[in-house]
């Protein structure tokens, strides 16, 4: 529908695609990570804390990844510190998901989305 | 007693054909200094997001685009006369600026989707990974990936913003390189270059058949009201 | 000290298939003017004071834009 100053606009916006469900999939995030209530309870808050904390941790711990990583290309660091530090980033890994299983929070609860940036997982 | 507010308006002093609003509350016009505010009597302390309510809000709001272009309220704002003339008397001059920049225009949304190729998830893991050595380099394998993904994203955004720069007043895009649904923009349009931006946009799509596309619009400018954004500093992509 | 942020309930009857609805969603939650800026909430008479409406569901969900100009 042609828009012009004499028209006036339709009643719904005109949605055009020629993928619809694939869209309907990926725009399902917008119903879907609603919570179902909106707790302000003792329990509630907690969980909330617990998320909020572990998302910085888990922040962090991608960071460092990233940074051992970028070392380890940097070819400054032996096959010992190499093998270490894996070992240590691998423990924290395990160490989070136990965490992350403490506190009923999955991958998906610690997706900061982080606008351009992008997520954070 | 509390008010439902839909949108902000600047220089209308009566409605006409205004829909009903949530509830089936009969939506008036308070004006409030040089602006006026659509609301609707509200007896409830919580707003149910239900399609209708989703539904009814938007029609309220959309309605008033023929002849104005509102600055609309996030779903679910309830307030009392008071809290809306303490806000608007606070923030005079961000909500001035925010309709020069609106005004005469409406917002179109662009959604684009790719295909993620298979080296999103984990490589062949070769059983669980006992060495600190290959702990590493699988993160290194997927950090890749993730830089390559986003390198992907951003171009698309990028080739995005070049085929309608000359048409938008500003935009607003948010680029999700692990996401099928990589890129999602919204542009502001001067009404009188909506069919140029619609053509545009319907060339654009022919040259990316790799690409899929959601067009929605018009809409009113609700990516554009936000005046925190305006506070809020550039982030550099990782 | 009372809280006093606006309570949203989200109700499950929607027909989550609906791809108008759900862009008419992507639009109206997330977006436009927002006036309740700060929430007080105490529990057990201890104020926890949140940044925002907009951050306090944030911590719940997951999408959420916290930048989105270019």
């Amino acid at each position: 529908m042609e828009l012009s100053p004499e028209n006036p606009l339709s009643a719904e916006p005109e949605i055009e695609t020629s993928h619809p469900e694939e869209f309907v999939e990926e725009l399902r995030y917008v119903a879907d990570t609603l919570p179902s209530r909106i707790n302000i309870d003792a329990a509630s808050v907690e969980q909330g804390l617990a998320k909020l904390v572990l998302t910085l941790i888990e922040f962090i711990r991608r960071l460092l990844e990233k940074q051992a990583v970028r070392r380890m290309e940097g070819g400054d660091l032996s096959p010992e510190q190499i093998e270490e530090l894996g070992l240590a980033l691998m423990k924290l890994e395990v160490k989070l998901q136990e965490l992350k299983t403490q506190f009923g929070l999955t991958d998906e609860d610690l997706n900061l989305d982080l606008g351009p940036i992008g997520r954070l997982i | 007693m509390k008010l439902y507010a839909y949108c902000l308006v600047e220089d209308v002093d009566a409605l006409d054909a205004i829909p009903l609003g949530i509830s089936g509350a009969a939506v008036r016009l308070l004006q409030v200094d040089e602006f006026a505010v659509l609301v609707s009597n509200f007896d409830s302390d919580t707003v149910a997001v239900t399609r209708e309510n989703a539904l009814d809000h938007a029609a309220v709001v959309r309605s008033v685009l023929d002849r104005t272009t509102p600055l609309p309220f996030r779903f679910g704002t309830l307030v009392t006369e008071q809290q809306l003339s303490i806000y608007i008397s606070a923030r005079r001059p961000a909500l001035q600026s925010r309709f020069e920049l609106v005004r005469g225009c409406v917002e179109m949304s662009v959604k684009v989707i790719r295909e993620l190729s298979s080296d999103n998830s984990m490589t062949e893991s070769q059983g669980e990974i006992t060495s600190g050595t290959t702990f590493l380099e699988e993160k290194r394998r997927e950090i890749r990936g993730g830089e390559q993904r986003a390198a992907e994203a951003n171009d698309i955004s990028t080739w995005l913003h070049e085929q309608v720069e000359n048409l938008t007043r500003d935009e607003q895009v948010t680029v999700r390189p692990s996401d099928k649904l990589v890129v999602a923009a919204a542009h502001l349009v001067a009404r009188d270059k909506i069919p140029q931006y619609k053509e545009t946009m319907a060339a654009a799509r022919e040259i990316r058949p790799e690409l899929h596309f959601l067009f929605s619009g018009p809409w009113p400018p609700y990516s554009f009201a936000n005046m925190e954004l305006e506070f809020k500093s550039q982030f550099g992509v990782s | 000290m009372s809280s006093s942020f606006d309570q949203i309930i989200v109700n499950e009857e929607w027909d989550s298939t609906d791809l108008s609805l759900l862009e008419t969603l992507d639009h109206v939650l997330n977006r436009g003017l927002v006036i309740a800026g700060e929430i007080t909430i105490s529990v057990a008479d201890i104020d926890l004071i949140f940044l925002g409406l907009n951050v306090l569901v944030s911590s719940v969900e997951t999408a959420h834009e916290v930048l989105r100009k270019r």
